[in-house]
């Protein structure tokens, strides 16, 4: 319980901040569920019935309003007033335990608990321990801690110095995708501003000025990625950290153990982080209160593809998946038909529409069928999307973004997408469609790293719920000319998505063409 | 230093107690169990990417990398088995995908590993029919070449490159089936390690420019064989072709000596068995049967001051016999010198000796002489010399000053050497007796570190060189002292004095 801890300085836990309904009409991208429909949603959720608490955004709640990612904002909404409470006043382990009971899962894919990997942090090495977050947001789909980055930093920063504090690190680095530059940009404003004011640096918030204290030192780098993929995942990262080529590292021994340096370190998701600050805040059971049972709390999503209202929504964890197309999304784009649904990122096998209506929004849900919640990033299809084509460029993704160190990922990568390519252009075989499934298969669980599942994963949701769309493409060779047709009359939008590289590409189409 | 903690494990119905700290590979190879690997090499980190090496463990959801996993208590590994064969299988295919299948025209067919791998563990049909990847070919360095396409990326020499050379020359730029090992900018690869990546490359990528299109590795056969050409004497394996003509030098693995490693002066150190050899016995600088010319040199024995000068590059038991032989000349001295050294080339996982003499260790052993201040004390001595016997061996020697000085004041000399050197331009060469290289001899040398090691001839004579056992024998012979023959252990010696 969080009252076994120590005080919480900016409300008593269990008790949601109090929100006025105004300021979630203010935000325009950010959707603010009415708390009616909040609670009328679970046909279909699995968890045990809980009390519905109402919910509005907590780590984008400012993101609208204007000078929110400067120190002068966040202090005037209690910024760094929790960190200033706990910093050399808490025990660390009851943060860890605090944050344990939390039941935080990590937002960054993997949605491993976040209390748990800090307590797996080897003890007693005399080395120095460090904490690494990662801002390598890169899964296609995924745009979500790049507002935090952008418009709330400082909610971050003071999560890694309360972080840095729970697991006695005094050096984290934030590692930033490359292309983030303003993120980057206000980052670094942030931990500079945060460094003037004296919560970065030695003897934080005052430590180790009194008699018999300890200072308290924060050392916060923050690293920018040179635009790979693989460098989100997080033993890539390390490497890139570290200023070797990203490749991931073999595990066992895991970050915990030995990570950054050879040191034990902590990786987690920017969102992660951002949300052990509110957490900390407000006590492990104000977390609980939202969510399922396994998966507790809030998360960012990212909506995007054919829905009237893409953006990003924070939501409680455990809303149907209905409930975020049509109420946070505004439904479906006019005329457009709900074919099928990338729930977690690009990685996330996808769902059918019959899959979409018994779908929740938690861990656990997406699971059971077959697919995972990973960063959050979903993609809405419409019947319009040639689902070859969409696999083809999926696959044109990973077979770009292989680190290429192990064989299976290294070489299967770019089989899948030579044969997406060929079937996309209507030029494969029957037999083609057992060989995906063989090279799939193939890659994996053989490989250091994931990104060999992450690629194979969509493939193989692909083709067993849309078999027959790959089948069309290899028996109606006029099926490509008459897709290719339907979408360019359908609307103007998705044109627009063929010439920015979503459809299919001007040279594509024209390759086709000039081979008919 | 305690005794390391041994655990019990099982590998394929075999039970084996091996350390706590080893991995299921090598637990494996060191019990003669055969795990297939490309990117696994004892002597480097783990990379752990070829993913080729893949076993089943008990417990686990699917195979794992044998070369990445630490044994433990009680664990029970299969090497065979749908699973294990399967994952092999698919790593297989997928190396060939974009592999040239060059075989006809690589340099590496017929000791390559995904020749080998494929034949044993691969599929019988290829289901590939797309475009392959093209990389690019490059010049890594003198005797380097690079051959893109064939390459694995398993990470081998950009490992040796930095841990055991230290250079830190290659690295791997691109990603994906794009992937290719590249110098770093500015960079070649010309250090004198430079040809161990070319042995541990287990395909065709990187080829010795010195080997390359010479013959095809299934002509050759191989001798087991030691370099002598500096003092930390490598273990090597002499690859000859059909003509019985070197046509590589290889290391040999030695964990005491040179581990898995040699260095390139080693390698290429071999045309010298070709090159100027001093083909039969000269006197007076004419060719002469070896009867005659031994004659003429026991002659020389019998009258004056009579010095034997050998050099560090003799064997242990070219300096016993020489010993014997030197008691059987009353009033000879022995002294001893050595091939001028240089500072240790020192790498962070070898070291190249700056001692260009394979038995500096063996003249201390066996003479108790220190061989450069042997020569120094001969040279600063004034007194004329009647017969100076210098027994020489030393392949592209330099003469140095103290050596001209004590050639300057020798009446005669009698040179046993290996080839036509300036020797015998520089000091009064009355007889000349060729002499063998130690590919074409056997003996013994005293490493660096006082190891001795024994080698064995790998070809028959290029000259009409005998072996300095031999010469010293039959001067011995020649000087009515048959007992020196017998205990120097030539069995071949009759007790009465030579015909």
């Amino acid at each position: 319980m969080a009252d076994d801890t120590k005080p919480n300085p900016a409300g008593v836990p269990g008790v949601p901040p109090q929100q006025k309904a105004d300021e979630s009409a203010a935000q325009k991208n950010v959707g603010a569920p009415q708390p009616a429909l909040a609670g009328a949603a679970p046909t279909a959720a699995p968890a045990a019935p809980k009390p519905v608490v109402p919910f509005s955004p907590i780590l984008l709640k400012y993101i609208n309003e204007p000078g929110s990612h400067t120190l002068d904002h966040y202090q005037k909404r209690g910024g760094y007033e929790t960190a200033r409470a706990h910093i050399g006043v808490t025990d660390p382990a009851a943060l860890i335990k605090l944050v344990d009971e939390s039941g935080l899962r990590g937002r960054g894919g993997a949605g491993f608990p976040t209390g748990k990997k800090w307590s797996f942090l080897a003890k007693g090495t005399g080395k120095p321990i460090y904490l690494a977050v990662n801002g390598d947001e890169s899964e296609p789909g995924t745009f979500k801690d790049r507002y935090i980055l952008e418009k709330d930093p400082h909610q971050l920063v003071e999560g890694v110095i309360l972080t840095c504090y729970a697991i006695g690190s005094k050096h984290a680095f934030i590692y930033l995708r490359g292309e983030f530059i303003l993120g980057y940009e206000r980052l670094l404003a942030a931990v500079n501003e945060a460094k003037a004011k004296g919560f970065v640096g030695k003897g934080i918030f005052g430590t180790g000025s009194g008699e018999g204290k300890t200072a308290v030192d924060l050392i916060i780098t923050v690293v920018r990625g040179a635009g790979a993929y693989i460098c989100g995942e997080e033993t890539g990262m390390l490497s890139s950290i570290e200023g070797g080529r990203g490749y991931p590292k073999i595990k066992p021994p895991f970050p915990a153990v030995s990570g950054l340096f050879k040191c034990p370190t902590i990786v987690n998701n920017v969102e992660t982080i951002s949300a052990v600050t509110h957490i900390v805040k407000n006590g492990a059971a104000w977390h609980k209160q939202w969510g399922t049972e396994k998966s507790p709390g809030f998360k960012i999503f990212c909506l995007s593809g054919a829905v009237k209202k893409p953006g990003v929504y924070e939501v409680p964890l455990g809303i149907p998946m209905r409930e975020m197309i049509e109420k946070y999304g505004g439904g479906m784009k006019d005329g457009m038909k709900l074919k099928a649904v990338i729930p977690g990122g690009m990685s996330a096998p996808v769902l059918t529409v019959e899959m979409v209506d018994k779908c929740t929004l938690d861990y656990e849900s997406l699971a059971s069928l077959g697919s995972m919640l990973g960063s959050g990033g979903i993609t809405v299809l419409d019947e319009s999307v040639d689902m070859v084509d969409a696999i083809y460029n999926t696959m044109r993704f990973y077979h770009h973004e292989s680190c290429g160190q192990c064989t299976p990922c290294r070489e299967g990568t770019g089989w899948l997408e030579k044969l997406a390519h060929r079937m996309h252009h209507a030029e494969g075989h029957e037999g083609d469609l057992e060989l995906l499934a063989d090279v799939c298969k193939n890659m994996r669980g053989r490989t250091i790293c994931v990104l060999a599942d992450a690629a194979a994963m969509p493939m193989q949701g692909f083709l067993q719920h849309f078999k027959g769309d790959f089948l069309a493409k290899i028996k109606d060779k006029a099926f490509v000319e008459r897709q290719r047709t339907y979408r360019d009359e359908l609307s103007p939008e998705a044109k627009r998505l063929s010439a920015t590289g979503a459809g299919p590409s001007a040279m594509d189409v024209g390759s086709w063409q000039e081979k008919k | 230093m305690s005794a390391p903690k041994e655990v019990k494990i099982k590998i394929d119905d075999k039970e084996l107690t091996v350390p706590a700290n080893w991995t299921v590979i090598r637990a494996a190879q060191e019990n003669g169990i055969d795990i297939p690997h490309y990117c696994y090499h004892p002597d480097l980190t783990i990379a752990g990417n070829c993913r080729i090496c893949m076993v089943g463990l008990k417990g686990a959801p699917r195979p794992v990398v044998a070369c990445a996993q630490p044994v433990a208590e009680g664990m029970e590994v299969t090497t065979k088995g749908k699973d294990v064969e399967e994952a092999r299988k698919s790593v297989m295919e997928f190396l060939l995908i974009n592999h040239p299948l060059d075989c006809p025209e690589c340099d590496q067919a017929g000791e390559c590993k995904l020749q080998n791998y494929s034949y044993e563990y691969g599929r019988d049909h290829g289901r590939f029919h797309e475009e392959k990847v093209v990389k690019s070919k490059a010049t890594m360095g003198p005797h380097v070449k690079y051959w893109g396409s064939r390459c694995i990326v398993c990470t081998r020499c950009v490992r040796f490159e930095e841990e055991i050379s230290g250079q830190g020359t290659l690295g791997v730029i691109y990603r994906g089936d794009r992937s290719e090992i590249s110098l770093f900018p500015g960079k070649a690869l010309d250090n004198p390690l430079s040809l161990n990546t070319v042995d541990i490359c287990p395909v065709g990528a990187l080829v010795s420019s010195d080997f390359l299109f010479q013959t095809r590795v299934w002509n050759l056969h191989s001798r087991p064989s030691m370099c002598a050409d500096c003092a930390v004497g490598c273990n090597t394996r002499v690859d000859l072709d059909n003509k019985e003509k070197i046509k590589r030098i290889v290391p040999r693995r030695n964990d005491q000596v040179n581990k898995e490693w040699m260095c390139d002066y080693g390698r290429l150190s071999f045309p010298y068995v070709q090159e100027n050899r001093l083909m039969k016995p000269l006197v007076d600088g004419k060719d002469a049967p070896y009867k005659e010319a031994r004659q003429a040199a026991a002659a020389l024995l019998k009258k004056g001051r009579v010095v034997f000068l050998i050099s560090a590059w003799n064997s242990n038991e070219a300096f016993a016999a020489l010993q014997l032989l030197a008691a059987a000349v009353p009033g000879s001295e022995v002294a001893g010198y050595a091939n001028a050294g240089r500072a240790d080339e020192v790498f962070p996982g070898f070291t190249i000796s700056g001692d260009k003499n394979p038995n500096r260790k063996g003249m201390q052993e066996v003479l108790g002489i220190d061989a450069d201040a042997s020569l120094k004390e001969l040279a600063a001595d004034k007194g004329k010399i009647a017969t100076l016997v210098l027994v020489h061996n030393i392949p592209g020697y330099q003469a140095t000053p103290e050596l001209k000085a004590v050639l300057d004041r020798s009446e005669n000399v009698v040179l046993l050497d290996l080839a036509k050197s300036d020797l015998l331009k520089y000091g009064n060469v009355a007889v000349a007796l060729p002499t063998l290289t130690s590919f074409e001899k056997s003996g013994t040398f005293v490493n660096k570190d006082g190891i001795h090691q024994k080698f064995l001839p790998v070809i028959e004579p290029v000259n009409f060189g005998r072996h300095e056992v031999e010469i010293f024998n039959d001067l011995a012979r020649e000087l009515q002292h048959a007992a020196v023959a017998h205990a120097a252990g030539n069995g071949a010696v009759k007790t009465k004095s030579g015909a």
